[in-house]
């Protein structure tokens, strides 16, 4: 049987299925008593991990878990948006680095009145590097799930080619030492000895090494001018720019150290555990030791992430689903997951063992946490880091470039830099005042 | 003879009014409301996604706001800030450098292929669409392959030059270099939009002008520069219209290819205004920049509506 439909029939029915799909698209959205948190993923390997850890939720709480991942770049604008528009998760991962910018500005609310009223939740099982990373003006804001010092990788293939004696597993080399190795092992165009990214993150670890610092003690200016810092920078700087013995730099944006590493002429890599998982697809025999030691000895970057819980999250039964969703997510079951696909080092302690190797000298990563070997430096960053990374990464890599050279660089970017130490200093009295 | 009756009915504002009943308002006109109601979802969109943010910027920019504290009045000083800012400055130097060389650089480069494909070639409409390519793709893709072109030492642009016994320079990290960089790239992307509005501008020139400046015993350039040119002025200005305005929002390619350095040499306003709201979380003063350059727009799409009025030719 056939029906005609005529034209103003036609055009209610396509109007009324215009609405249905419009109050359908308004309504969709987890049900409510989800599990919902939101954390970066960049491959299919991290996506894996990050469902393997929902499945996880869903068999600890019994409801349903709802991770919304997001590719690393855009992360934070997404993240942002989610908290103006209160449609966040109940729980949020953060970079450590960023802990502060969320924390000072309301964005997520501090735990320790739920860390006090748990007494099944032992915040001593999380290394002491990250409470420190996770914390913002005496609180902590958020629960880390990795954490790890810079390492130095090395080509083990190309230095037993060359005749070099391998570096001790655990002794960190001088600074001199490591840069006449670098020179040793550099022969360019064909092979390099040293490859770092051009920019404060992995500066930073070499300033700490001399005994220097981006920002003073009390964060008031900015201390790379003075001659720790300055001897730091210069020394990395004659790396690149005197002695050659890095990788020529073909484009600021796209530079990487790790592809430069994985071409398999490059004798060592600065990077950190995190990048474990991707230099195993390496096609030459390599490793890890301490970080090199300057003046202060080997105290490189230690960074780590976390979970956090968004202040728009409503007291009770929210905050209770929120709690025991970020308590579970940073569980020794779920870092058990995290360490075991390799991604990172994990924040408990009682969850290192499932970190494995290779490489064979990963131990050294616990071991240096611990304060077993070498030793490092929890990542010091201010409540407008974002701001301050941006201006070093305006003028720092012209240095590495050989455009200016470190002194004017430095003059030229303190002042800027000191009024962010200002601006950073009124955020905390603000935070506090609004805390108060 | 004069015409004294005609077959189209009579508009509505026409008829006289009777002296006792009030003329219609032309806007309760049947015509009228018809062309009210197509223009609503436009209308609308307009309201919503320009207007709107307009009007909310102009508020925004007025107000201290992090995203999620509550916002506090600043009146006027978001826009007192910009006096002693100087990567404000840079960035908009940047900006009107990368405009006023890569538009008219655009417009020559069009008009040269636009000519040259009015010369009846055979396949016209292949080498069209060869052309338009770039334009059709989107700028994330070409900015990199750009990279790769612009690599110092093994790229595709300095291996060329290289033919010719240049050194080419290390493109997208020299001080000198990475804006022209950026521009030669920009020229390439959208050269294919100008060429094909020129295209069809040359292609409705009429053939009798030409055969007339002929007789008239006109070069080939006297017959361009008298005719083609005063003929393709709409199509000219209505290019470099929407190309300044383009190029003054310039974003993608410079965040990709250079990420605004070295330094802050190819940091462009827009770029500039991106990070203040959304990575250094200052709202007010990001909204402030958008107004300035709004302003900006606004004043130099007015100045080009001002010398149409003498320098564009409808044939009407």
């Amino acid at each position: 049987m056939s029906t005609k439909l005529s034209r103003r029939s036609f055009l209610e029915l396509t109007g009324l299925a215009g609405l249905g799909l419009a109050v359908a698209g308004c309504s969709s959205g987890p049900p409510a008593g989800s599990a919902t948190w939101a954390m970066w993923s960049s491959s299919a390997a991290e996506r894996k991990v990050w469902q393997d850890f929902s499945a996880y939720v869903e068999q600890q709480l019994k409801v349903k878990s709802v991770p919304t991942l997001t590719p690393s770049g855009p992360y934070p604008t997404k993240l942002d948006l989610q908290l103006v528009s209160g449609t966040a998760g109940l729980v949020t991962a953060l970079n450590g680095t960023l802990i502060p910018t969320y924390a000072a500005r309301g964005a997520h609310r501090p735990l320790d009145d739920l860390i006090e009223g748990d007494s099944d939740f032992d915040l001593d099982d999380f290394y002491q590097p990250i409470q420190k990373i996770s914390s913002f003006n005496g609180k902590t804001y958020a629960i880390g799930f990795d954490v790890a010092p810079t390492v130095m990788y090395y080509n083990k293939s190309l230095l037993q080619k060359q005749g070099i004696a391998l570096p001790s597993r655990t002794e960190p080399m001088p600074w001199a030492t490591f840069r006449e190795l670098a020179v040793e092992l550099t022969h360019a165009p064909d092979q390099y000895g040293f490859t770092c990214a051009p920019a404060i993150d992995d500066l930073v670890s070499w300033i700490y090494c001399a005994g220097g610092n981006v920002m003073s003690e009390d964060a008031s200016r900015s201390i790379l001018g003075e001659p720790e810092a300055m001897e730091a920078l210069q020394f990395v700087i004659d790396l690149f720019v005197k002695d050659k013995v890095t990788p020529p730099i073909k484009n600021l944006v796209t530079e990487s150290s790790l592809s430069n590493f994985l071409e398999g002429n490059v004798a060592f890599m600065q990077n950190g555990p995190w990048q474990v998982v991707n230099v195993r697809k390496a096609k030459f025999d390599w490793d890890i030791i301490p970080f090199p030691a300057g003046a202060a000895g080997s105290t490189p970057r230690v960074s780590g992430s976390s979970f956090a819980i968004p202040s728009g999250v409503r007291e009770g039964a929210d905050l209770d689903l929120a709690w025991k969703l970020l308590k579970t997510l940073t569980s020794t079951g779920a870092l058990d997951i995290y360490a075991k696909a390799g991604r990172n080092n994990p924040a408990r302690f009682s969850a290192g063992s499932a970190f494995q190797p290779p490489p064979d000298n990963l131990g050294i990563v616990q071991d240096i946490l611990a304060g077993k070997v070498a030793g490092g430096h929890p990542f010091d960053v201010t409540t407008n880091w974002n701001q301050v990374k941006q201006l070093l990464g305006q003028d720092l890599p012209r240095t590495f470039l050989g455009q200016v050279p470190v002194p004017e660089a430095i003059a030229g970017v303190t002042p800027r830099l000191d009024v962010l130490m200002r601006q950073h200093l009124d955020n905390i009295r603000q935070a506090t005042a609004r805390r108060g | 003879m004069a015409l004294t009756t005609t077959t189209e009915p009579v508009p509505a504002t026409a008829v006289s009014p009777s002296p006792t009943s009030k003329p219609t308002p032309r806007w309760r006109n049947r015509e009228s409301l018809t062309a009210w109601l197509f223009l609503l979802p436009s209308l609308i969109g307009f309201l919503i996604f320009t207007a709107g943010p307009v009007v909310a910027a102009g508020v925004i920019s007025l107000l201290d706001w992090n995203l999620f504290s509550p916002p506090t009045w600043a009146g006027l000083r978001n826009f007192a800030r910009l006096g002693p800012d100087p990567t404000f400055w840079s960035a908009l130097g940047n900006t009107a450098y990368f405009t006023f060389v890569s538009v008219p650089l655009t417009i020559l480069v069009s008009l040269a292929l636009a000519l040259l494909l009015n010369q009846g070639l055979r396949r016209i409409a292949v080498f069209r669409s060869l052309l338009l390519l770039p334009y059709a793709t989107i700028t994330v893709a070409v900015a990199f392959v750009w990279i790769w072109l612009y690599i110092p030492h093994d790229g595709l642009v300095n291996a060329v030059l290289g033919l010719f016994g240049i050194h080419g320079p290390a493109w997208l990290i020299s001080d000198n270099w990475a804006m022209p960089a950026l521009i030669l790239m920009s020229v390439w992307k959208s050269f294919g939009f100008g060429m094909v509005v020129f295209l069809a501008g040359l292609q409705a020139i009429p053939q009798q002008l030409y055969e007339a400046a002929r007789v008239d015993g006109t070069s080939p350039w006297q017959s361009f520069r008298n005719v083609t040119l005063p003929m393709l002025s709409p199509a000219l200005f209505f290019v470099i219209v929407t190309s300044i305005i383009g190029s003054f929002q310039v974003f993608d390619q410079a965040l990709i290819m250079t990420n605004g350095g070295p330094g802050t040499r190819t940091t462009t306003l827009v770029m500039y205004i991106y990070r203040t709201g959304f990575e250094n979380y200052d709202q007010g003063y990001a909204a402030a920049q958008s107004l300035v350059l709004f302003a900006f727009i606004v004043l130099i799409t007015a100045t080009q509506f001002f010398f149409q009025k003498r320098l564009v030719h409808y044939d009407n």
